[in-house]
């Protein structure tokens, strides 16, 4: 009956008030760009605009929806975290599966894949080894260099572990092959855990603007990120010399408010239907049997 | 972000200019067995391809029927017109991304772009070390039009970047005199308070403390000020929400951050001794509540919504800042912008602004033979400046003029189909500005005395909105006040390692004096350690770069004299 102690209520209380800040602090910037979004150039740029849309139009979404560098480059982000993320699944279970067993030289290799997670290369050794593979311009440019990302597989290979073997000795007897165990029963029982890796994977690739800005040389080819990135983000303003519609162009909140909002949305929505497995998803080491 | 893009652009500073130096350029030759072009009345034939890289920003994906970035108006008409395709083969969104890929390309991963437009100094810098950019003193000299030269005469000092031991390595994008600043001041309220708009520092101190103390908006509460500007980045933005002026007023030419040419040494502005006097009375006004009470967190962008909003009653800016601005004439009913002259110094003297000569200059590859085609096109971008030829109106009818009824109009409303905004077509071509030769706004000066509008560049001043016209007469006749950085060479050694402490001190103490937190006197202290710290040792560099750069009479190697 703890919880009907009076250090309880007051621990409900203020966890309920801290849990509802901590979500409002979360949600208001969403809400505040949704308003701008909705809102007259007028009133964004006098400051009007707070929670809700001052001189409600929706402008700001026909222009983005008309313009063919936000829908192609919806396209290519959207294209880049399918293809992204079935490679690397793809990769990361199978080599996943194979370094839960127990083999010779297993340790070694092992540790050349956590090497590549304390050292990398950086930028220059990358980016000449894209540009020589020929992939500059084009899609794999920004989904092969992290298909395979040594922090998700040793995530992966601990979900694996934790699959009892009699399972798979049991499906041996009975003449299943290495394949068929992957699949019919590995899978399936790590869901909770290929689900949260996935999710990880898909929103690095849907955030990430750098390698589409550092690979593409045409803008069309940038994904949503990149694309934004340069819409958005106007970091050169000691660059004096600007011209009339430029600064125009630049007080246009509105739009900015709209193509980020439109942006995170495909992101926020498949959350929900990949968070019923994260209770489960990363127990790394928290359970000891 | 910023921070994080800064340490990028450390990073790959450090690791490239290592690169660099190693001389890491694959030996991968440009040996493509294709037909000589030839130059037949004006066109090329068979075409040929000018690489280009490119900065867009603000502009991404800002292309109407469906055109891109290596298929639009302009590239095809230079393929029609002139036989000359230009692709951009190396695309960077702002500053610091581009100059990320151009040393990344300065690796040898793949071959540079035919024609660089550079936009920082220390990368021009790295260019010219690396070896892989040309020397193009006699290409000048032979190939650039006449009346292309004519304009590179009157800006000596935009080759000093680019020039190493009396040879030229580059030429100045588009070199053009930068509009000056304005004073926008609300007319309403000086109406209601009866007040003339100030011209001295001691009528600028009158109006802003009425438009403070003395409820000009007339709703019975105390929540208006003078002069809004911003300090969080300088105190001399050079462009918008500026408190240069005030500077100024008591320092002459010796403005914050820029380096002056003063008795033939490069002398810094911000340790000029006038600078205590308008601290001292800018701190006073602060504390009097006619300054933006938040003016050192706000950025020059930030610091004009409070004017937009109705709240303030002054900003400085160039003459386009009212386009800006003009929101509040919708936000306040009664409202009216309207642009004067900014005030005088303290001795009766002009205050004196920053001005711009060119945004970057162009560099070629070493590999680039065509320089004759590159001249060729520059000159026809040119047109457009001139209101000569083909580019008389603009650069393409139905982008960024249209002709109505006979009429050109320059109105993307009033176009036989309306556009949203003007297409910015002179922008799809190599430069990031258009070429320009109206300085500080000649036409609207032309325009104000009388002068018919029959060319494109006049008519379209002449389309503008009156404020914005007014401004940019304003600012040409007060063109003499505008003075270019004197110091427009690579970050010297000691620079490169205090520059960024000097300038953070000078920030600091310049805020908390004007925010009351330290004595006056901490001036005097921040000038006694600015020389201690190392900025004797930076006067002492930018002095001898000034002097090396001005030594060699390069402008007659080039046949500009």
């Amino acid at each position: 009956m703890y919880h009907k102690t009076t250090g309880y209520r007051v621990f409900s209380v203020f966890n309920y008030a801290f849990m509802i800040l901590a979500g409002l602090v979360c949600f208001l910037p969403l809400l505040h760009l949704l308003a701008q979004s909705l809102s007259s150039k007028a009133a964004i740029s006098g400051n009007l605009v707070s929670f809700w849309p001052v001189g409600f139009n929706m402008d700001a979404y026909v222009k983005t929806f008309s313009n063919s560098n936000f829908i192609s480059s919806m396209w290519t982000s959207i294209l880049r975290t399918v293809l992204g993320t079935s490679i690397s699944m793809f990769i990361l279970t199978c080599a996943g599966y194979a370094l839960s067993k127990e083999f010779r030289g297993r340790n070694v290799l092992m540790w050349f894949f956590i090497f590549t997670m304390l050292f990398s290369g950086g930028l220059i050794p990358s980016y000449i080894l894209v540009t020589g593979l020929g992939l500059k311009d084009t899609i794999w440019a920004l989904v092969l260099p992290g298909a395979f990302g040594a922090y998700n597989l040793i995530l992966l290979v601990n979900f694996f572990k934790t699959i009892p073997k009699a399972l798979e000795e049991a499906a041996f007897i009975d003449g299943a092959s290495f394949f068929a165990i992957l699949s019919k029963i590995y899978l399936p029982l790590s869901l909770p855990g290929i689900a949260t890796v996935s999710l990880f994977i898909m929103v690095g690739h849907w955030n990430s603007w750098f390698d589409g800005i550092l690979y593409m040389s045409d803008a069309s080819k940038y994904p949503l990120a990149s694309f934004l990135q340069t819409v958005v983000v106007q970091s050169n303003m000691q660059n004096m010399a600007m011209s009339q519609s430029e600064v125009e162009a630049m007080s246009e909140q509105s739009i900015k408010a709209a193509q980020i909002f439109v942006s995170t949305l495909p992101i926020i929505m498949v959350y929900p239907f990949l968070q019923r497995y994260f209770v489960k998803g990363i127990v790394l080491g928290a359970v000891k049997e | 972000m910023r921070e994080r893009s800064n340490v990028w652009k450390m990073l790959s500073t450090i690791m490239l200019s290592a690169l660099v130096v190693a001389g890491c350029s694959s030996g991968e030759s440009n040996t493509v067995a294709t037909p000589e072009s030839v130059l037949k009345d004006g066109k090329y034939d068979p075409p040929l391809t000018m690489t280009i890289a490119k900065q867009q920003d603000e502009n991404s994906g800002k292309y109407i029927n469906g055109e891109s970035l290596n298929d639009n108006v302009l590239t095809r008409w230079g393929e029609e017109k002139l036989g000359i395709k230009i692709e951009t083969t190396l695309l960077g969104g702002d500053a610091s991304q581009y100059n990320t890929k151009l040393r990344l390309a300065l690796t040898g991963s793949e071959k540079l772009p035919d024609v660089l437009p550079v936009y920082d100094t220390m990368l021009i810098n790295d260019l010219i070390e690396s070896g892989q950019v040309k020397e193009i003193t006699e290409d000048i000299a032979t190939y650039m039009p006449d009346r292309i030269k004519e304009i590179y005469k009157q800006y000596p000092s935009t080759f000093n970047p680019v020039v190493r031991d009396g040879k030229v390595y580059g030429m100045a994008i588009a070199p053009n005199l930068t509009e000056g600043e304005v004073m926008l001041i609300r007319q309403d309220w000086l109406d209601k308070l009866q007040l003339k708009a100030p011209t001295t520092l001691e009528e600028f101190e009158q109006v802003i403390a009425a438009f403070t103390n003395d409820d000009p908006d007339g709703n019975g509460k105390q929540d208006t000020y003078g002069f809004t500007f911003s300090g969080k980045d300088s105190y001399n933005t050079g462009w918008v929400s500026d408190p240069v002026m005030i500077f100024s007023a008591y320092t002459g030419k010796h403005l914050p951050r820029q380096w002056v040419n003063d008795n033939g040494k490069l002398a810094y502005g911000s340790v000029a001794p006038g600078n205590k006097e308008a601290l001292g009375k800018l701190r006073d006004w602060y504390a009097k509540g006619y300054l933006n009470k938040e003016l050192a967190t706000q950025g020059a962008w930030d610091a004009l919504s409070d004017f937009t909003e109705g709240k303030a009653g002054i900003i400085v800016g160039r003459p386009w800042l009212y386009g800006s601005v003009k929101d509040v004439e919708k936000n306040i009913e009664g409202a009216k912008v309207v642009p004067y002259p900014t005030i005088q110094g303290v001795n009766g003297d002009r205050t004196y602004q920053t001005a711009q000569l060119n945004d970057g200059v162009f560099m070629f590859n070493k590999d680039f033979q065509n320089m004759e085609a590159f001249f060729l096109y520059y000159d026809k971008m040119y047109d457009a400046a001139f209101g000569t030829g083909e580019f008389k109106y603009g650069y393409a009818q139905g982008y960024d003029y249209d002709i109505v009824n006979e009429e050109v109009t320059f109105d993307p409303q009033q176009f036989n189909t309306p556009l949203e905004a003007v297409q910015g077509v002179g922008k799809m071509a190599f430069t990031k500005n258009t070429p320009s030769v109206d300085g500080p706004g000649q036409s609207y000066y032309d325009l104000a005395n009388g002068v018919e509008p029959d060319t494109g560049v006049l008519l379209q001043s002449d389309s503008r909105d009156q404020t914005t016209k007014d401004g940019y007469r304003i600012s040409y006749e007060n063109r003499d006040s505008l003075v270019p950085n004197d110091f427009n060479g690579p970050p010297t050694p000691t620079m490169q390692n205090i520059w960024e402490q000097l300038t953070t001190m000078e920030q600091e103490i310049f805020t908390k004096i004007i925010y009351g937190n330290e004595p006056l006197e901490a001036f005097d202290t921040f000038v006694k350690q600015w020389h201690e710290k190392g900025g004797d040792e930076v006067t002492e560099e930018v002095n001898d770069w000034y002097n090396q750069a001005s030594k060699t009479d390069v402008m007659a190697l080039m046949n500009l004299k």
